[in-house]
């Protein structure tokens, strides 16, 4: 996009991370995948972040933080997945490093830590996440979890995931490269000649409980879903699968294409969000087995759950036809989902910005959005805060940082991310979220926050005149503003 | 107790860049850079906009494995810039991390550096404090950054000399922005409005009213010129006696500024100690409306004894709130019969032992500091409370153990208002006495309800049978 250039007030250096989709020949190139620039308020988290957000969901491992207090507290159970098993990983656990231990390091401690943690909690496994001063005392990780793997007899497998080393997305990696230690270590239990695992789920709400049932109900066996409400015992039986769906593609591809590989299981992306989305990723799947029953069974929930949602999502999207929203994602898979989802709800998106997305990824949302979008990597508060009162949104979809940013702007929110309590995804879910889109944007608080006491008391002193034998005509306008409130 | 040595579960702490965050927040103009990798500004953002509900902007260095091998000093540099030439702020406060510490980036010097290199920099204050996180806790990189707010204020030839006969009014640890908006409520009625410097303030930049557009930084908090003449002030009231108040304890070496401490006024004592020190600083009686005030919270008090007498409560939290909360437990004739302060303290066990020795209570007080939340967990399993008083945190006690939780103190996660919780004064001490005798009531209400339901059941079942039996008689 050379043609407008500084579309937004802000650093020259971040100028090519901000584009504006327009009618012109060639691609929407847009600067993206590096590190960010320091200073520049990013909304991006750490290595040691990306990891605990694609592992933390795992139920019954104890999720042991090596580092100081603040990184194992400002984690602990934030993630939203719901579990309906063991909650051992709502669970908090750190080595607390201490100066001392930085003096001396932390080798020793975390091997007891290790000891301690597995007599009390018995878990099936421990994973053990690095922090940034790890890296730099340079403790062996890798060594004291093998040494505690072979003591204990349970796999404790070491997260490689100092915060400075890389990005969020180099956590993803790290987390997929801790799945692969799990992987394929059990006999699968199978109970269907059809399995597919779900990955890149992380059950935020309890999501995938909308979403499993209508593939069982295709006689398809989910052997795990990865990581949301899966079990050290699920996933090492997740080889069993014939087939991989890929949701978070951002921080679960590399999984999916390790498995091809190693067990030569393929895999599709997919999303179970949107009506739209959701239909393809039946279809497809019942595509893959080639069983004809199945695809009349895909077509026959379709049908029928269509029905089922369709007369309240009409009736909300004539509340919300032409609605403009801004959406800033975490992951590329879910910005483009959302834009499908939009548009199913008659909205069109103005904003769309995401932390990690790659190339891929910003050429496919260029393709999906309409001329006139801003398309953002790595935005910052006062580039979205201008943006959103530039390009006029009604709404925006992100996470609990934005949240408040997007309210101070009188800008209706919804979160996407680990906060909400109710599911998006499957057919119920959509319809969740057409309603919570219609209470975000619909609710009389937005007027409330363009107002002032002037205009308020001044349409009520109004109302008051109208009223026979009233006498304000002549006096003040500040005893009209007293009147018109006893009125 | 379960025993554990070497880790911590379910942790009561924070660290020590969260404390510096907050204080430099309630200060005027002022920003924070993180000196550290990404993700620590992003992780006490969440953690304060989830508390505060306003959008919270803290910096960082983003440093990467090149800053981790070669040294901090550009990236710090470049932040610095970047920060200038984005918010414009008069201060930046640069915290450390544990990661900047261990790499062992000499942080003044580089300061120093890039005041020489960048003329811009002159028209900002630029104050660095050292948190790794591996030492102490969040309580102390609050104490930590205020003083180094003070110091750099007041040392670096800014202000004059000239004595002022204002009070300086220093925390000891963070409190609500409602708190802070009823203390300087009570300065004004005693010593007279802009009579004292309050610091920090966080009235308005963690409560920001709505304006319908995005401020870069929330207007308000302690203004600069203010820091800079507390030097000269008549005498300084450090609010916490938990810790060491080192900015107060600086003004009165280096300056001669007389200093006084005085506990968080939470509660009836508390709040008198801080009146009639006040009023005595001010030479004046205590206003007509805090007499006022004062009796009506012991009408208050009057009116709910009989539900607070002997009712056993857990208090945890950070160390001067739970220090407050129990003085007020105690003389309202609860049992506190668990006080767990999340850290370590020089000073705290003296002062709860000093109040609970002056009650006459029918129960055992067990005092534990520091403990983490697994441990805490199983003490109140051993102690019976019947209400826990704290954080948010403690959710997961109250939820297995079926506890009720009266929401105080930072951070509270899972509720709407804690920027607005009320807990200092008479009428901070009215509304936490209204909160615990109601949820106490509303315990008891279902309790009652069951019971009676009980009753009624064996009565209706007995009627039943009668009639069942009655039915059954062949004709």
């Amino acid at each position: 996009m050379p043609e407008i250039k500084n579309f937004v007030t802000t650093l020259e250096e971040r100028q090519p991370y901000i584009a504006l989709k327009q009618k012109v020949k060639g691609e929407t190139l847009l600067a993206c995948d590096n590190t960010s620039i320091a200073g520049a308020m990013s909304q991006r988290a750490c290595v040691y972040s990306g990891a605990r957000v694609a592992l933390n969901p795992v139920t019954d491992a104890v999720h042991l933080v090596h580092g100081p207090i603040g990184c194992a507290s400002y984690t602990w159970d934030i993630r939203g997945s719901r579990s309906s098993g063991k909650e051992t990983y709502r669970t908090s656990f750190s080595t607390d490093m201490k100066g001392i231990d930085v003096v001396f390091g932390g080798e020793k401690k975390l091997s007891r830590a290790i000891d301690e943690l597995v007599e009390l909690y018995k878990p099936p496994v421990v994973f053990v996440y690095s922090t940034c001063i790890v890296g730099i005392i340079g403790d062996d990780l890798e060594a004291v979890c093998k040494a505690a793997s072979e003591k204990n007899g349970i796999p404790v497998i070491s997260v490689k995931s100092e915060g400075f080393k890389g990005t969020k997305s180099d956590g993803y990696k790290a987390a997929c490269e801790a799945l692969k230690v799990l992987i394929g270590t059990k006999e699968g239990n199978i109970r269907s000649p059809y399995r597919i695992n779900l990955i890149g789920e992380f059950n935020v709400a309890g999501d995938v409980w909308l979403v499993k049932p209508l593939f069982e109900e295709m006689r398809i066996q989910v052997v795990t879903s990865l990581t949301g409400d899966s079990t050290a015992q699920s996933i090492s039986e997740c080889h069993t699968a014939q087939l991989n769906l890929v949701q978070c593609t951002g921080s679960m591809t590399t999984l999916a294409k390790w498995m091809k590989e190693e067990y030569g299981i393929p895999f599709r992306k997919v999303s179970y969000f949107g009506i739209e989305d959701l239909s393809t990723a039946l279809r497809e799947t019942a595509e893959f087995f080639g069983s004809e029953e199945m695809n009349q069974k895909a077509e026959e929930i379709i049908a029928r759950e269509t029905a089922k949602i369709m007369p309240d999502i009409r009736r909300i999207r004539s509340r919300l036809e032409g609605k403009r929203a801004a959406i800033y994602m975490g992951g590329a898979a879910k910005a483009l989902t959302l834009i499908k989802g939009f548009r199913e709800l008659g909205m069109e998106v103005v904003i769309i910005g995401t932390q990690t997305g790659k190339k891929d990824d910003y050429l496919q949302i260029s393709y999906e959005v309409k001329d006139g979008t801003v398309i953002v990597d790595d935005a910052n508060p006062l580039e979205l805060a201008e943006l959103l009162v530039k390009q006029k949104a009604d709404l925006m979809v992100a996470g609990v940082k934005e949240r408040f940013l997007a309210y101070k702007t009188g800008v209706a929110f919804c979160d996407f991310n680990h906060d909400r309590v109710v599911e998006f995804e499957g057919f119920e879910g959509f319809l969740n979220f057409a309603r919570e889109m219609d209470s975000s944007i619909n609710s009389p608080v937005w007027k409330a926050a363009k107002s002032n006491i002037k205009d308020s008391v001044d349409n009520q002193a109004i109302k008051a005149e109208k009223v026979p034998g009233t006498h304000i005509e002549n006096v003040q306008e500040d005893v009209v503003i007293i009147g018109g409130m006893e009125a | 107790m379960t025993e554990r040595n070497y880790t911590t579960v379910n942790p009561c702490v924070m660290c020590q860049p969260m404390g510096s965050v907050m204080a430099f927040k309630g200060i005027e103009s002022s920003m924070v850079l993180m000196h550290g990798s990404q993700g620590c500004s992003t992780y006490m953002r969440l953690h304060l906009s989830h508390h505060f509900r306003e959008p919270v902007d803290i910096a960082s260095t983003s440093l990467s494995e090149r800053g981790a091998v070669y040294g901090g000093s550009e990236n710090l540099k470049k932040g610095l810039r970047n920060v200038m030439l984005r918010y414009h702020p008069k201060v930046i406060g640069v915290t450390t991390t544990c990661l900047a510490e261990t790499i062992g980036d000499d942080v003044g010097r580089i300061l120093t550096e890039f005041r020489e290199e960048d003329k811009n920099a002159d028209g900002v204050h630029i104050i660095s404090v050292s948190t790794p996180s591996y030492e102490d806790d969040h309580t102390t990189g609050f104490i930590k950054a205020v003083d180094a707010i003070v110091r750099h204020f007041t040392e670096y030839g800014m202000g004059n000399d000239i004595f002022n006969n204002k009070l300086n009014v220093v925390l000891g640890e963070n409190i609500a922005p409602e708190d802070t908006r009823e203390l300087k409520r009570m300065l004004e009625a005693t010593i007279g409005p802009r009579s004292f410097i309050f610091m920090p303030d966080t009235s308005e930049t963690f409560d920001a009213p709505m304006t319908g557009k995005v401020e870069k930084i929330f207007p308000g908090g302690t203004p600069l010129s203010e820091i800079a003449y507390m030097k000269n002030c008549a005498a300084s009231i450090g609010l916490g006696i938990t810790s060491d108040n080192r900015a107060v304890d600086h003004l009165e070496t280096k300056y001669k500024v007389p200093a006084k401490r005085v506990p968080m006024p939470i509660g009836l004592e508390y709040s008198d100690r801080i009146m009639s020190v006040l009023s005595e600083i001010a030479g004046c009686e205590i206003p007509e409306t805090y007499r006022k005030e004062r009796g009506r919270l012991i009408d208050a008090m009057v009116d709910v004894h009989k539900y607070l007498y002997g009712t056993r409560v857990a208090i945890y939290g950070d160390p001067e709130m739970v220090l407050g909360m129990l003085s007020l437990s105690l003389e309202n004739g609860m049992y506190p019969v668990l006080v767990a302060p999340s850290c370590k303290t020089p000073a705290f066990r003296k002062h709860a032992q000093e109040r609970i020795d002056a009650m006459n209570l029918d129960c055992d007080v067990k005092i534990f500091e520091g403990l983490d939340f697994d441990a805490f967990n199983d003490v109140v399993r051993e102690a019976e409370p019947e209400i826990l008083i704290g954080n948010s945190n403690g959710k997961y006690i109250s939820q297995q153990t079926g506890v009720p939780l009266i929401r105080v103190g930072f951070p509270i996660h899972d509720r709407v208002g804690a920027q607005r919780i009320l807990m200092m004064g008479y009428r901070g001490a009215m509304n936490m006495l209204d909160r615990i005798t109601n949820t106490i009531l509303e315990t008891k209400d279902i309790e009652l309800e069951k019971k009676w339901l009980q009753n009624k059941n064996t009565d209706l079942q007995e009627s039943c049978c009668g009639l069942k039996s009655a039915h059954m008689q062949p004709h």
